[in-house]
């Protein structure tokens, strides 16, 4: 019963990934203007020949899709555009990047991806500890002291856009308090003396922005899990497990909390595609050289095969993490393996 | 009212900055006092290191700091020693002779000689051969720097000897001591394919990786994309040292952001602000803000089209093609309230193609206007452009006339614009469908039948950036540009007999001439009206570099301009007991350092950090004591 579980979320999760994988195709294909200018953009001296040559190159000139209806009927194209996408999307090639010439965007991908999920991963392993434990004590301790401040400050937090919340760390601990550096990954032009020093340079950068993503993300996991403990903390098994004598410790981390964390294992999972969202703003904010800093390069430049494959890579990120997100609600929840 | 949030974040920032001012300077690691560094910071992304994919500002000032070109560019743009030390031309204006500076090295230390000027002039005409031959528009990356000798009329070159480099050209032209090429090593680039230089599809890019070989000042020795470029000097320059020991380019991608570094020092030169950070940062100490003008203008242009109807196309009224309509309509633009609103007073009001920038070649228009609306429904009246019943003017052929005024997405402040003209010309009885256009779409719309389109499009909101000679802007309104770069399709005879006379001009004064009467011309029939010159903002720290030099000197900018001058000229600021600077007239330097990112942690910092941490840890503990009573309590529940 399990294995067909597990099949069946995987099945759904590569159905999605097929259908952005088409979407990413037709998106593309509807802006306005034709690619062919856009490739050509910045170039100068652009005759009709040349925008016909382009045309043929990058294989504009051969129908959309497969099936072509037109006055003569339904006839099948061999060479058309869909196809070759989709071949060449199979097989990761992302094709040319317009700006960085010469560099394939998978490669330029690949530059800027482990600086994001370094940032983001950090902040969200971060935000969801610090999260959880302080909504789960709030909700433990409703009306508390930790409860109402705690509260407070997690609803201001979740208001907070995240360039704002960062500007007011950046202000506050990298201009007038001078602790941390304010932009990039490290120290530009800096000698190490060794590994430790360089790692403790990354740290020190790494500061600001981390604190930034998790800052903005533990107000919205508090409320949740606060939520979800005083309604857990209802349940008449809990009155149950009080009137054996358990300890209330016992009680919260033994039933409480697991039963709790069920609607945030799936905010969290929910929640990476507004992180991603949020990720831009971040790292613009602290010249972040991740696939934030590059999504906003790239529409400022049109750079659409990088944009391309930076939808792609997000969509498939956030099918990835809800398929995770199921599956340990299935370990959590035994009632959902069915 | 996109300054708002700004504005607030700043005054909350100084709020905060008042009650920690205590405060001390950054932990960060960096390189010993006495190596200095000159960290320059830029909106625009780094993206490439190849010459040849050069499409952004930043990508030409990454370039023109590892190589020289054949000739250089002075203080006032003009031409200057470079890897040629002198030059001379022939008497019919065809053959250069250039004299390649003797034991001249590479940083890598091999000889620089004609040898390696002929290996770039040659790469560049197989690439305008390959083009010419194959018509699937190669391009050697992204198509700009061949165009700088095929538009000079380089047809080949030859090195007699290691000293001497000879240039043909097709026709006579002063544009190759403007070529914007760089003079590239030939022991290294040689070893690659034109396909693989050019980015060719198919051929495995030359990236032109760290560390670089070249005769320019600075050579790069580390490339992290998107976050920064760090340059070593090279040890075997042969011009004028400076102060800089190492130069750091970053990007920025918030301005904010890039302005609190330059206030914290941890950069200390920043291009490409905003105006209201531009009027914060006017009071700060040891900053310096340089209003530059910049090389271009933001224009109407006008679908001047008439050769004839354009089925499925063209201008929605003949009236746009007469010079009369449309000087009558520039009487009707108050360029000093744009340059005010639009640009929040940085910029100047526009009047020739020519923008001051040019310095040796502006020139104000003979007969000038001004913004008079009375005049300008003068002008209408007597040109015979009827006011109608409901006081709509009508075209000739009896149509009340309504222009489509449209602009490209990528510049939202010709938004505001075409609001004014708008309300301008609506006194005038002229109306405005004024709507924006996705970029690559107006790109489509402006081409003309000759560059295969339908010129579907009446006035269009635009600009255009030159070069250091006026050539390039002068050239997109010539009549022979009509199906490439020509966006208003004019026709003028005298004004392309003057753009050939001036480009074989050799004598600058006679050259002068020319240049003055295509300006004048052109104002005169307005296929453009040029609403306003921008303005470059850049600022800089003064506690750390003296000698900001301007380029150009009247109205320019220290970094950013053409060439390596500005870096060359920098002195240390703590070094000199005198420091005196040039021609930006900022303040002097103190003579004490002020504190920035590069002294070790003050004790203050460690004061104020240390009692934060002591504070978290009192807090920690009361709440831990207070919760475990609550706790004991509830259990005792």
């Amino acid at each position: 019963m399990a294995g067909s579980f597990i099949l069946r979320r995987i099945g759904v999760a590569l159905a999605t990934i097929a259908a952005i994988v088409l979407l990413n195709f037709v998106l593309f294909r509807l802006m306005p203007g034709s690619p062919e200018r856009v490739i050509l953009h910045g170039t100068p001296r652009v005759t009709p020949e040349i925008l016909e040559a382009t045309r043929e190159r990058w294989g504009l000139n051969d129908p959309l899709l497969p099936i072509v209806i037109d006055q003569s009927g339904i006839s099948f194209a061999a060479e058309n555009q869909f196809t070759k996408y989709l071949a060449a999307t199979v097989q990761g090639d992302l094709g040319y990047s317009f700006v960085a010439r010469g560099q394939t965007v998978g490669a330029v991908l690949a530059q800027r991806i482990w600086p994001t999920v370094l940032l983001f991963g950090l902040g969200e392993i971060i935000a969801i500890a610090a999260g959880l434990a302080l909504g789960a004590y709030s909700g433990w301790r409703r009306g508390g002291p930790i409860d109402f401040v705690g509260n407070g400050v997690s609803l201001l937090l979740y208001a907070t856009p995240y360039f704002l919340l960062g500007m007011v760390l950046l202000m506050l601990f990298g201009v007038a308090l001078r602790w941390f550096p304010i932009f990039g990954m490290q120290t530009a032009g800096a000698t190490y003396d060794g590994p430790i020093e360089q790692l403790l340079d990354l740290g020190s950068h790494l500061v600001l922005p981390v604190a930034t993503v998790a800052l903005g993300l533990i107000g919205q996991y508090a409320i949740v899990m606060r939520s979800s403990i005083v309604e857990t903390l209802s349940e008449d098994y809990i009155t149950t497990a009080r009137a054996m004598g358990l300890r209330e410790g016992r009680i919260l981390r033994g039933h409480a909390v697991p039963n709790a964390l069920l609607p945030t294992v799936s905010l969290v999972a929910i929640n990476l595609g507004y992180v991603v969202a949020g990720a831009i703003t971040v790292e613009v904010v602290f010249s972040w050289p991740g696939l934030g800093t590059l999504t906003v390069e790239a529409l400022q430049a049109r750079d659409y095969p990088v944009l391309q494959g930076v939808f792609l890579l997000l969509s498939i990120s956030v099918v990835v993490a809800n398929l995770l997100a199921d599956l340990i609600y299935g370990l959590l929840d035994p009632r959902v393996r069915t | 009212m996109r300054t708002s949030i700004r504005a607030r974040l700043a005054a909350a920032g100084a709020v905060v900055g008042l009650l920690l001012s205590s405060a001390a300077p950054a932990v960060a690691p960096v390189a010993a006092a006495d190596h200095l560094i000159l960290r320059a910071g830029t909106d625009q992304d780094l993206q490439v290191l190849n010459p040849f994919s050069s499409i952004l500002v930043v990508d030409f000032e990454v370039f023109t700091l590892n190589y020289d070109l054949l000739v250089n560019f002075g203080a006032d743009l003009e031409p200057v020693p470079g890897f040629a030390d002198s030059w001379e031309v022939s008497a019919d204006g065809l053959t250069w002779t250039f004299h390649i500076r003797e034991g001249m090295k590479w940083s890598d230390g091999t000889p620089a000689t004609s040898e390696d000027a002929l290996y770039t002039f040659q790469l560049i005409l197989d690439a305008t051969e390959k083009s010419n031959a194959s018509e699937d528009g190669f391009y050697l990356g992204a198509g700009y720097l061949e165009g700088y000798h095929t538009n000079a009329g380089v047809i080949g070159a030859t090195a007699p000897d290691p000293q001497t480099l000879v240039v043909e050209t097709e026709f006579a032209s002063q544009l190759l001591l403007q070529a914007y090429v760089p003079i590239l090593p030939k022991h290294v680039w040689s070893s690659y394919t034109l396909e693989e230089i050019g980015s060719a599809e198919g051929a495995e890019p030359f990236l032109n990786e760290p560390p670089i070989v070249g005769t320019g000042p600075y050579q790069v020795v580390e490339w992290k994309p998107g976050e920064f470029i760090r340059y070593a000097r090279n040890p075997e320059y042969w011009g004028e040292n400076g102060a800089a020991d190492e130069v750091i380019l970053l990007t920025f991608e918030s301005a904010d952001t890039m302005v609190q570094a330059l206030k914290t020092g941890d950069v200390d030169y920043v291009r490409g602000i905003q105006p209201e950070q531009f009027e914060a940062l006017q009071s700060e100490p040891d900053i310096q803000v340089v209003e530059g003008i910049s090389n271009g203008y933001s224009q109407i242009a006008f679908n001047t089209y008439s050769r004839g109807p354009i089925e499925g196309g063209g201008a929605s009224t003949t009236a746009l093609q007469d010079p009369a309509f449309r000087d009558a309509l520039a009487w009707a633009i108050d360029q000093a309230k744009l340059v005010e609103v639009t640009l929040g007073g940085h910029g100047a009001p526009g009047d020739t193609n020519v923008p001051p920038y040019h310095t040796l070649w502006h020139v104000s228009p003979d007969k000038p206007r001004t913004f008079d609306l009375e005049e300008a429904k003068r002008r209408l009246d007597a040109a015979g452009y009827t006011l109608n019943a409901e006081g709509k003017r009508l075209d000739k052929e009896g149509k009340p006339i309504v222009l489509r005024v449209t602009w490209p997405d990528s510049e939202a402040e010709n938004a505001t614009n075409a609001q004014f003209i708008q309300e301008w010309w609506s006194q005038i009885g002229v109306g405005v469908d004024a709507f924006v256009t996705e970029e690559g779409k107006l790109l489509e719309d402006l081409l003309p039948p000759e560059g295969g389109g339908v010129a579907n499009f009446d006035i269009e909101l635009w600009g255009w950036v030159g070069d250091a000679d006026p050539t390039s802007l002068l050239n997109v309104l010539r009549s022979e540009e009509i199906g490439s770069f020509s966006d208003s399709f004019w026709e003028n005879d005298r004004y392309d007999e003057l753009f050939l006379l001036q480009r074989a001009e050799g004598d600058a004064t006679k050259r002068f001439e020319y240049i003055k009467e295509m300006q004048n011309v052109f104002y005169d029939e307005a296929p453009y009206i040029i609403l306003y010159y921008d303005a470059e903002l850049h600022a800089y720290r003064t506690d750390k570099f003296s000698n900001w030099s301007l380029q150009p000197s009247k109205g320019g900018t220290p970094l950013f301009g053409y060439g390596s001058i500005g870096y060359t000229k920098l002195t240390d600021a703590n070094a000199v007991p005198t420091p005196g600077p040039t021609s930006a007239g900022g303040p002097t330097a103190a003579p004490t350092p002020a504190p920035s990112g590069d002294g070790a942690p003050s004790g203050g910092g460690d004061q104020t950090t240390t009692l934060l941490v002591v504070g978290a840890a009192v807090v920690g503990v009361v709440a831990f004591l207070l919760l475990r009573r609550r706790r004991s309590a509830t259990e005792e529940e």
